[in-house]
């Protein structure tokens, strides 16, 4: 363990894998020492842990109905966090439904922030009229509500979990592409952008090895704030019926089938609500403490 | 008379790595005369000049046997004394008047707002209190500079407008940290020129901070060469030519001149001894 | 035949509507192999000027050829001609290391042998090995700045442009950067292009010196008219007069 620390924190290190990892460690050290940060941390570790062993920790079938046993109330013996109104175990509902709602963020934080990357490098980059087409375009898709724009993709595209996915993706990427121009316009002028230009690189590496590293912790702490918001309109598209589809135990669909017996079972609808807040909550600490680590303002002393 | 006396001043900064002393055990005396304090980056010039002001924010820390100014120990000051003390009795010029003006008010406002508030003066009395502030650092056309935002001055009216400012409560000590280093070098002569009379016609006691060895052998009376947070030699300015510290000598041989010859400047091999505590 | 033609230059840049003449007419010439100065205040257009010939300032008149050469700039022009900038903490990228940073136009221009070249490279300007694969955060000032020109002579260019690459400098460490620029200048024959506010500084690196204000050239001197306090414009005189050097009597 003391050689690893020690091969990490080398002051000359002698590959470039090595370099990677000693930096990597110092940020891991200052994000340790932010505990709200890695009470986020060990919530989305949990979340992790929980879709990975889901048919080990659930006690029943998700979709398993059992009419005798419908609106079971918490605490039942088999059931510790009640039934639904077919009788399904809400616990093994959750449990699975944490690998759709992994699935929907995971698809959205690989896609949105590299569209978003993409426009906002190359907008901001080359300016003039690139810049004004590519930035009117973010415009107009900023200019609606996420969710609504959403809901109408999703009703030209039909419901189902893959286009809740594209809608997501493709309403997510303006505020990326905003956040990846505004530090491109900080550094393009840099002296070490026109060294770069002067031995005759090519826009293209330029953009892709010296100015997307510099927007990367920006989009990266974006992101990671932002999967809340990706957790509540996936959920909010389930809710309404336009994500994920019924028997699936996406969370959001399990509030709506809830909403019912909202006054006399509340647990059918509170149950997968916390889920979905101590998730959001978790994204967001995380996100918090990882710009106190990523911002370069801050890292900079 | 001795006007502000430290002894043994240590400066420490708390990091994740340890503490680190800026400032080891720096002792001084001044009276109203003119002292310089030179050396590169990270000596600790900068720290010992803002330690008498007690301006160094945590995770810094000042500790020194003692801190006397005019007969009052600034160790013992509380925080509501040192505001007091700050301005109308020590008076600092920084390197950059960029930083130092405030960008969204008009210089005359800024002027006037200590003269109304601390002073109590009216408008009128303010106002004129200012433009003769101005005219004492040799601004052509005061009336202008006061109705100017800062980013409308250049480097050195923008400098000479602290100068004036910072001289209005008439304080006994005024320190200027390395305050010609941004200005261009005719421009900086005219600015350091209009300092040192100031100084001289009103009796201040002044503390220069620089890096340049030559411009603060001109205009002080005493240097103070400091090297990673010590004082390795303190000598009449005067006498900087007959510097008996390897460093000081170091520092005056490796500035080019010209009409020099062309051969490989001489450099500075730091002796570790030179950092060591005496 | 001059390496650098540099004929009636002007510099226009326009902010807000408002167009400002950085450069008017300035005309130089610099030999192969010569060391030539630019000296000015802030504001007189000495680096715009090193700007324009890299293309990073807009030309609006005039014309500047190199090697006989109409300016072009392309992949061979990287190769003649590269610059060190002032401020090592701008110019070397913050997130690369020191070996990406070497080897990047190596990478650009197709040129094989990276490890060697870059190890030889660190060798050259004074810096150990070791440093291979430091980032710049983890370098003093002084030895960022050897890695600027560590880079800047990576793809062995003829003609090296100095914009104040010592200003931002520690004076001790400034002397051991221009002894390094003065070495590295003999052993390969390079052609300087230096800018700088320190008369001082420019005397003890260049052969001629052209003195600027307010995006004009004032005068022309060569050294030993420098040394000897030959000058004709007053401008020149109050500049050399200001030298810190001369403050000392």
């Amino acid at each position: 363990m003391t050689t690893l620390t020690q091969w990490l924190r080398d002051p000359n290190p002698t590959s470039r894998r090595q370099a990677k990892l000693g930096q990597l460690w110092l940020g891991w050290l200052r994000l340790k020492r932010n505990p709200l940060a890695m009470a986020g941390l060990v919530i989305i570790g949990l979340l992790l842990v929980i879709a990975a062993f889901a048919p080990v920790l659930a006690t029943h079938d998700p979709i398993a109905q059992n009419l005798q046993n419908r609106l079971q109330p918490p605490l039942t013996p088999g059931h510790w966090l009640g039934t639904d109104d077919f009788g399904r175990d809400i616990w093994s509902r959750i449990v699975y439904g944490s690998r759709i709602t992994l699935y929907i963020i995971a698809l959205v934080a690989v896609t949105a922030p590299l569209i978003g990357l993409m426009v906002g490098t190359v907008a901001g980059y080359f300016g003039g009229w690139v810049d004004a087409v590519l930035m009117r375009l973010t415009d107009i898709f900023l200019a609606f509500p996420r969710l609504i724009l959403a809901l109408a993709l999703v009703a030209v595209l039909g419901p189902g979990i893959e286009n809740a996915v594209l809608a997501i993706a493709l309403t997510a990427w303006p505020p990326y592409a905003r956040v990846a121009r505004a530090e491109t316009l900080t550094v393009r002028n840099s002296d070490y952008i026109a060294a770069v230009r002067l031995q005759g690189a090519g826009a293209g590496r330029i953009i892709w090895g010296h100015i997307v590293p510099m927007c990367l912790p920006s989009v990266i702490i974006r992101v990671t704030l932002d999967m809340a918001g990706v957790i509540l309109i996936a959920a909010g598209l389930g809710f309404l019926g336009l994500g994920a589809q019924p028997p699936l135990s996406e969370w959001g669909l399990m509030i709506s089938a809830g909403r019912k017996y909202l006054f006399e079972q509340w647990w059918v609808a509170t149950m997968p609500g916390l889920a979905i807040f101590i998730v959001s909550l978790g994204f967001n600490l995380l996100g918090d403490g990882l710009r106190d680590v990523l911002d370069p303002r801050s890292a900079a002393k | 008379m001795t006007l502000l006396s430290v002894k043994n001043l240590r400066v420490t900064f708390e990091t994740e790595t340890g503490p680190v002393e800026a400032v080891r055990g720096v002792s001084f005396s001044l009276g109203r005369e003119r002292l310089g304090i030179v050396g590169e980056s990270g000596s600790g010039k900068t720290m010992t000049g803002r330690s008498v002001l007690r301006l160094i924010r945590p995770p810094g820390r000042i500790e020194a046997d003692e801190m006397r100014f005019d007969g009052q120990d600034l160790m013992r000051l509380t925080e509501r004394e040192m505001r007091a003390l700050r301005g109308p009795r020590i008076a600092m010029v920084m390197q950059d008047p960029k930083y130092s003006l405030n960008p969204v008010m008009r210089v005359g406002e800024q002027l006037m707002e200590g003269l109304r508030k601390r002073d109590r003066l009216s408008r009128p009395q303010a106002r004129a209190k200012a433009i003769a502030a101005l005219e004492a650092v040799q601004i052509r056309d005061p009336e202008r500079v006061m109705e100017a935002y800062p980013h409308e001055l250049s480097g050195g009216m923008g400098q000479r407008v602290m100068i004036a400012m910072m001289l209005i409560p008439n304080p006994d000590l005024l320190i200027a940290d390395e305050p010609t280093s941004a200005l261009d070098v005719t421009v900086q002569a005219e600015v350091l020129k209009i300092l040192d009379d100031l100084v001289r016609s009103r009796g201040m006691g002044l503390i220069f901070i620089s890096h340049d060895l030559r411009l603060v052998a001109r205009f002080c009376d005493r240097v103070l060469v400091m090297y990673k947070g010590r004082v390795v030699e303190e000598l009449a300015a005067g006498d900087l030519l007959n510097a008996k510290h390897p460093y000081t000598q170091g520092l005056l041989n490796c500035l080019p001149r010209i009409g020099g010859d062309r051969g490989p400047l001489p450099g500075l091999d730091r002796d570790a001894a030179w950092a060591k505590e005496a | 035949m001059s390496l650098i033609e540099i004929d009636d230059l002007s510099v226009t840049f326009t902010a807000q509507g408002r167009e400002v003449r950085a450069v008017q007419g300035v005309s130089l010439r610099v030999d192969v192999r010569e060391s030539f100065g630019l000296v000015g205040e802030s504001g007189s257009g000495k680096s715009t000027i090193l700007r324009a010939i890299c293309g990073l300032a807009p030309v609006s008149g005039g014309s500047i050829r190199i090697g006989g050469e109409v300016l072009r700039h392309d992949r061979a022009f990287a190769r003649r001609v590269q610059m060190v900038f002032q401020d090592p903490y701008a110019s070397l990228h913050p997130r690369h290391t020191l070996d990406r940073t070497l080897s990047e136009p190596l990478a650009i221009h197709g040129i094989g042998g990276a490890d060697q070249r870059v190890m030889r490279a660190l060798e050259d300007v004074g810096l150990p090995s070791s440093f291979r694969f430091r980032y710049p955060h983890q370098l003093s000032g002084g030895q960022r700045q050897r890695v600027a020109i560590a880079r800047a002579l990576m793809l062995e260019p003829e003609i090296l442009l100095l914009d104040e690459p010592t200003s931002a400098l520690d004076a001790s460490v400034q002397a051991e950067v221009l002894n390094l620029l003065a070495r590295l200048r003999a052993e390969r024959g390079l052609t300087f292009l230096m800018v700088s506010h320190d008369l001082a500084v420019i005397d003890h690196m260049c052969d001629r010196v052209l003195v600027m204000q307010h995006g004009r050239a004032v005068e022309e001197l060569t050294r030993a008219e420098l040394a000897g306090a030959r000058m004709q414009t007053d401008y020149a005189r109050s500049l050399f007069e200001a030298s810190a050097d001369r403050l000392m009597g």
